[in-house]
């Protein structure tokens, strides 16, 4: 703030003392040119003096007679000659014309002739009155420019005798009157009645219009004004100097007390950058939980931290000057403990760090580990020993655990019947594996490429790695895959769980769990024979069913057959018809009969009993063969049935007749539960299409009663049965059939009313 | 008054017409229908003859369309025709009313034995139903006084008691009973009381 003051005030000043230097210099050329006018007035009005007294001499010899007409023109002329300012001189009559005329230059004015300007006569008339010369007012002359006269009266007592006259030219006067140095510094303008310029001496040089003079020009007085404006002088180096001076010196000043406030501020910087620091260093030693203990050369103890004095136990005071032994070494060990110390001061620093056992002030003893580092002085001269003492006890404690949890983890993984290992994402080297692993891949497995080590049992890395190797730390543990699949070396069969896990290291790493399954994947496959087994009844007891129904469909073309072969007969017996009525009869009877042949080959080609046969299906076959089966039923039941199959589905792998008779089961358990529907809503709904890209979904819904969520899970276990005369074995095989075909069979609640059945069969890759 | 027809309704086309074949074979007049719906939409109570409705049909079935009728006042006998394993709908059906069923395939015989069985019954409830309204229509052309003078007839009084209950002379009895007699068309008393029940029940 004050050098900003200070700067602020040091140029004001130098501003006022520059404008004051100025405002002298213009008051003193203002004086000098008021000297120099008054000078020139002084001179221009001797000379005007000059001129009257001569004319007075020539008008009072003329009043006394004396002047002849000779002398008149004789001393005019010497006059002239010798006053080049003057143009001519006349004697004028009282009858105003003139009687002698004397002219500098060639004669314009011939004697006798009469007053040219009109202000020559003014000024005459002037003159009766008075006993004294007057001036004209300018006027322009043809000859020699603006110009004036003088006229001096020539009386003889009181007689008006006529007058003296001279002409002045305004240029004249201001080239011959005027001195030459005059000329050289001022400009000099004359100016008449009303302003109008006269004449000005040449313009020589820019004038300088703060220097300007003006005062009346009397005699001749009539308005004419004198004008003087100095030119501008070349500015002197000599007269700019002192300015210039204080110019380059104010800067001067300026940039050193501005470098010295920057000098300041940097030092008020460092100042609080330092104190901060000191701050922060203090902190840090006061936090620190490492114990600093400073010797000398000789061994004395020239500083302890607040860490070491809560370490060791003892109040600084009693550390700081203390010589060994120091009172914490620790009684027992007391000659190592010198050793130590001669071997330091021998600058002899082990690079690890000694470790030693100290004692603490009430008794207890502590393992430490100390590390010396030498201490230079500002001179970097060495000035003695900086121990860091570390409490290493804890340390002792924890790594011991750690190592007994570690060995507990051993025991327990080593212990699993699943092999675990555990593989790094960048290079998939093992890192851990556990004893059931090794059983299977070799003791040597650690460090070497888990793809190569696992070549016999593991999936395909492509599925999972890509994304694990993305994952950040926090995102662990994170299940990535999971497999079964069969192992090529010893047969067995494994389910493989890929998790991302973070490792002891922090880094992601993969770790695989696979456990044993064989014994529950021949489990799986012995029910499945079961099932299959049981699915063979199911489907007989099915055919039982429909064999009712298929009785009641067969009536109808049987009984059409039937009739229009009796209405044959009678109309024979009765010799009473026309050939092509018989005719058209007995072609809809054998109509009939193909009707009732489809319907028994429907029946055949259902009960054609075969093994499973997986193979390339297409859905929409299934449907329209189990729709064909199923309409009689349907029909029966005032069921409506719509079929929606999305285009381009492609084929599933499935075995067709075990298909068929999932969604036979399904159609017809849909057709039994919309019993209790009101006949216009009977409506069963079949719908085929992709679920992803690797499986097709059927759903069958109907309006029927639906299905409690409680009872929904029991629909599929055996035995469980809504209706009254069911077996409890429909659903059940349904799902078996699915699971077998590794799809999924479930039931929602239809929006609406009703239930959907779903089922899921992989799409054919073959 | 239409002539009388077996009406069929079947949704089964061939069915239908089969049976239309097989009756008029035995020289019966056949009328067919798809549905029960089609049947209602042409029904009126001038229907004679006889209906023969398959029992399982989609949209109405064969007891819906009995149970229309029925509220319909519709006399016209019914047969059901029924297949394997609905003999107790057929059952239901009976008690509601029906004439008869029967079980597909059926012998052409049975099924001709059962329609005219059910038309003559139709002929018979007509005859019936016609000599009714004939009564009725002699009943209507009676005078407030002969009515009086029938009804106790009917409930047995003398015309004594006749002549004391209504405050009439026996005289004018007799005149009365002898114009009622003629305008009912009976012969003697025990006829003219059998109308008048007939006319009532």
């Amino acid at each position: 703030m004050m050098p900003n003051a200070a700067v602020g005030v040091f140029i004001v000043s130098m501003i006022v003392l520059v404008w004051l230097l100025q405002t002298r210099e213009f008051d003193q050329q203002m004086a000098a040119l008021a000297r120099d006018v008054q000078w020139a007035e002084q001179t221009l009005r001797l000379h005007l003096q000059g001129d009257r007294e001569f004319l007075q001499e020539l008008a009072h010899e003329a009043s006394d007679g004396q002047l002849a007409s000779a002398r008149f023109k004789d001393r005019s002329a010497q006059y002239l000659a010798i006053n080049p300012h003057l143009s001519r001189i006349d004697w004028i009559d009282a009858d105003k014309s003139i009687r002698e005329a004397v002219t500098a230059a060639s004669a314009v004015h011939e004697a006798g002739g009469p007053l040219a300007h009109p202000e020559q006569l003014e000024g005459f008339l002037a003159l009766h009155g008075l006993d004294r010369p007057v001036y004209t007012k300018a006027y322009s002359s043809s000859h020699f420019g603006p110009s004036f006269e003088i006229l001096v009266p020539v009386r003889r007592g009181p007689d008006f005798m006529g007058a003296m006259v001279a002409e002045y030219t305004v240029s004249g006067i201001l080239g011959y009157l005027v001195p030459a140095w005059f000329s050289e510094k001022y400009h000099l303008a004359l100016s008449g009645e009303g302003g109008q310029l006269l004449a000005q001496n040449a313009v020589a040089h820019p004038r300088n219009e703060d220097l300007d003079y003006s005062l009346d020009f009397d005699p001749p007085g009539n308005g004419v004004q004198m004008h003087v404006t100095a030119y501008r002088t070349d500015t002197s180096f000599a007269k700019e100097l002192p300015i210039l001076l204080i110019a380059g010196l104010s800067l001067l000043v300026v940039w050193s007390l501005w470098s010295l406030r920057n000098n300041l501020a940097r030092r008020i910087r460092a100042e609080d950058a330092l104190r901060a620091e000191s701050h922060f260093r203090k902190a840090m030693e006061e936090s620190m939980p490492t114990g600093m203990c400073a010797i000398d050369m000789h061994g004395h103890i020239t500083y302890v931290n607040a860490a070491f004095c809560n370490m060791v136990g003892y109040a600084p005071q009693e550390l700081i000057g203390a010589a060994a032994p120091y009172p914490y070494w620790s009684p027992e060990d007391q000659a190592q403990h010198a050793r130590t110390l001669q071997r330091t001061l021998a600058g002899e620093v082990p690079r690890g760090g000694i470790e030693s056992r100290l004692r603490r002030k009430s008794g207890g003893l502590f393992d430490a580990r100390i590390y010396e580092a030498p201490l230079v002085d500002a001179s970097g001269r060495q000035a003695g020993w900086m121990a860091s003492v570390h409490d290493i006890t804890e340390q002792r404690r924890a790594r011991a655990e750690l190592e007994a949890s570690h060995q507990r983890f051993m025991t327990v993984l080593d212990g699993l019947d699943a092999a675990i290992y555990v593989a790094s994402l960048d290079a998939d080297e093992i890192l851990f594996a556990n004893k059931a692993f090794k059983n299977i891949y070799g003791y040597d497995a650690v460090g070497r490429n888990c793809w190569q080590v696992t070549s016999a049992c593991h999936p395909d890395p492509a599925r999972f790695i890509a994304a694990a190797r993305q994952l950040a730390p926090h995102q662990t543990p994170l299940e990535l895959h999971e497999a079964e699949l069969q192992n090529g070396l010893n047969g067995h069969w494994y389910q493989l769980r890929e998790r991302a896990i973070q490792w002891v290291d922090g880094r992601v790493v993969r770790m695989e769990i696979a456990t044993d399954i064989t014994d529950r994947m021949k489990m799986q496959e012995l029910n499945s024979q079961q099932l299959e087994r049981l699915q063979q009844t199911s489907r007989l007891i099915t055919m039982g069913e429909m064999a009712s129904s298929l009785a009641h469909e067969l009536n109808q073309p049987l009984s059409a057959i039937a009739n229009y072969n009796m209405g044959c007969v009678n109309r024979l017996q009765a010799k009473d018809f026309r050939p092509e009525e018989l005719l058209a009869a007995m072609q809809k009877a054998s109509v009939q009969a193909e009707r009732a042949g489809k319907i028994i080959r429907r029946v055949r080609d259902f009960v054609k009993k075969s093994e499973p046969n997986r193979g390339p299906v297409q859905i929409a076959e299934i449907i329209e063969e189990v729709i064909g089966f199923a309409e009689i039923e349907a029909r029966k039941a005032g069921v409506r049935v719509s079929i929606s199959i999305s285009p381009e589905l492609p084929a599933a792998f499935a075995d067709k007749l075990m298909i068929e008779q999932v969604v036979l089961n399904l159609v017809k358990n849909g057709i039994e539960a919309m019993h209790d529907t009101p006949r216009k809503a009977r409506e069963l709904a079949i719908r085929a299409r992709a679920n992803g890209k690797d499986f097709i979904e059927v759903n069958v819904a109907d309006r029927g009663h639906g299905v409690l969520v409680e009872t929904a899970e029991k629909l599929f276990t055996p035995f469980y049965t809504t209706k009254p005369e069911g077996m409890g074995m429909g659903l059940n095989i349904c799902r078996s059939i699915i699971e077998f075909h590794h799809g999924r069979l479930w039931t929602v609640a239809n929006p609406g009313g009703g239930s959907v059945f779903s089922f899921t069969l992989p799409v054919n890759s073959l | 008054m239409t002539e009388p027809k077996v009406h069929i309704v079947d949704d089964d086309e061939a069915m239908r017409d089969s049976l239309k074949w097989l009756l008029e074979s035995h020289g019966l007049e056949v009328e067919l229908y798809a549905s029960g719906d089609a049947f209602l939409a042409a029904f009126n109570s001038n229907f004679r003859g006889c209906l023969v409705l398959d029992v399982r049909m989609p949209g109405m079935n064969g007891l819906d369309l009995h149970s229309q009728l029925q509220a319909r006042h519709s006399t016209l006998p019914v047969i059901f025709i029924t297949g394997h394993g609905d003999v107790p709908m057929a059952v239901s059906a009976l008690k509601k009313g029906a004439v008869d069923f029967i079980e597909k395939p059926f012998n052409d015989l049975d099924m001709l034995r059962l329609i005219q069985s059910c038309l003559s019954q139709d002929s018979a409830a007509a005859a019936a139903r016609a000599e009714s309204e004939s009564v009725a229509q002699r009943l209507q052309r009676l005078t407030q006084r002969e009515r009086e003078v029938l009804a106790l007839i009917v409930a047995g009084k003398l015309n004594k008691q006749i002549a004391d209950e209504l405050g009439i002379s026996i005289k004018t009895v007799e005149v009365h009973r002898s114009r009622v007699m003629e305008k009912m068309g009976a012969n003697s008393v025990a006829e003219l009381v059998q109308l008048a029940l007939r006319s009532h029940g």
